[in-house]
């Protein structure tokens, strides 16, 4: 390969690495998103044995939203292999153990089952905070769009924005709210 | 059941022609072709009505083809050709008709040197980008050259759906009604 070629092959191939705020995000939704960037499927060049696949830090995973009531009802297991080594584990357990688990799990479940889960699963750094490492943070360059659009609480609008909102129905006056 | 498929030992290659052949001006790729029969066994009987009749023919249609003749006694038939890179093919004609002998006479003419193996890819380009090929920089905001991460520009989800709130703005505001003593105010 001449050397301008060689240049080409490098740029073509360059791996990216991607930021992703996890806030406020559905995690099995986002993971359906990241593992399109960690396998490469977001390339044109893309193919499963090129090894084309970019890296995803995450941050903020502590504040992600399950949906409905799963912080209660999701169930994680786990066997250790020895006699009376089951464990089930809420989801709301899990996180208070450990902040990046429940995304990193659902991560792992939807990668493709073959042999290049592992290394995807490598390319990706999850981060309970907005706490990143200097290192990862330089290499950062270019940052992926959230799934869902993050809600506003309602002391965050402007307050004359919030006065004149058109009210629909008040309760009536002497109306003792129980 | 299994079906055809090129055994993996007789060669495997991609398109291609030689000294690019065709893009500019064609060039016949037969060099030479070599007519071997018997003058007397039955098996070359095709052979030599062949060369009765169309030989002369087909010489004088392609004048870059040196044409040999090699009558040996006792000996089967056979066509040989030779190519202008160096490639070699030869085709028995024992027992063929003299049809036989004109089409793969035909066929032969028609081949380039390279020898027959299993197609990996049906196209071939010398150009395969006109634009320059992809990198993961190009049609991307040029701010991420500059940001500082994690930003929020870049971070905000795009708005597929209005939400109940905008819709109900907007309503209120077709309906023009005044803010305050309309709507706002609770009733005794």
């Amino acid at each position: 390969m001449s050397a301008a070629k060689r240049v080409q092959q490098w740029a073509t191939f360059g791996r990216m690495w991607y930021l992703y705020d996890a806030k406020w995000q559905n995690p099995f939704h986002s993971a359906e998103k990241i593992k399109k960037y960690l396998s490469g499927r977001s390339k044109p060049i893309y193919h499963p044995l090129s090894d084309c696949g970019d890296h995803v830090v995450v941050i903020n995973s502590q504040d992600i939203a399950l949906p409905g009531i799963e912080w209660e009802k999701r169930v994680y297991f786990h066997h250790t292999g020895y006699a009376k080594g089951a464990s089930w584990t809420l989801a709301w357990e899990l996180h208070q153990i450990d902040p990046t688990m429940i995304l990193r799990k659902a991560v792992y479940n939807t990668l493709d089952k073959n042999l290049l889960r592992r290394g995807q699963m490598a390319r990706l750094h999850i981060f309970p905070n907005e706490k990143v490492p200097d290192k990862i943070l330089e290499n950062i360059s270019a940052q992926m769009r959230q799934v869902r659009q993050v809600p506003k609480r309602l002391d965050h609008y402007p307050e004359e924005e919030v006065v004149n909102f058109p009210k629909i129905f008040d309760w009536p006056k002497e109306h003792v709210i129980q | 059941m299994s079906g055809k498929t090129w055994n993996l030992f007789w060669g495997s290659s991609f398109v291609r022609a030689p000294l690019q052949n065709g893009v500019g001006r064609y060039v016949q790729q037969l060099q030479r072709i070599t007519f071997k029969f018997c003058k007397t066994h039955g098996g070359s009987s095709g052979m030599r009505d062949y060369i009765e009749k169309d030989l002369i023919e087909f010489a004088r249609d392609n004048p870059g083809v040196v044409v040999y003749l090699k009558p040996r006694r006792h000996r089967s038939p056979c066509l040989k050709a030779e190519y202008l890179n160096g490639g070699e093919e030869y085709i028995s004609t024992h027992m063929q008709s003299c049809e036989d002998v004109r089409k793969w006479v035909e066929y032969m003419r028609t081949r380039s040197g390279y020898p027959v193996e299993r197609l990996r890819k049906y196209q071939h380009t010398d150009h395969p980008s006109i634009q320059g090929p992809w990198n993961p920089w190009i049609h991307r905001d040029p701010l991420v050259n500059i940001a500082d991460f994690p930003q929020e520009e870049l971070s905000a989800a795009h708005e597929y759906e209005k939400c109940a709130t905008e819709e109900v703005l907007e309503l209120f505001k077709k309906q023009k009604l005044p803010v305050s003593g309309g709507i706002n105010e609770h009733h005794d």
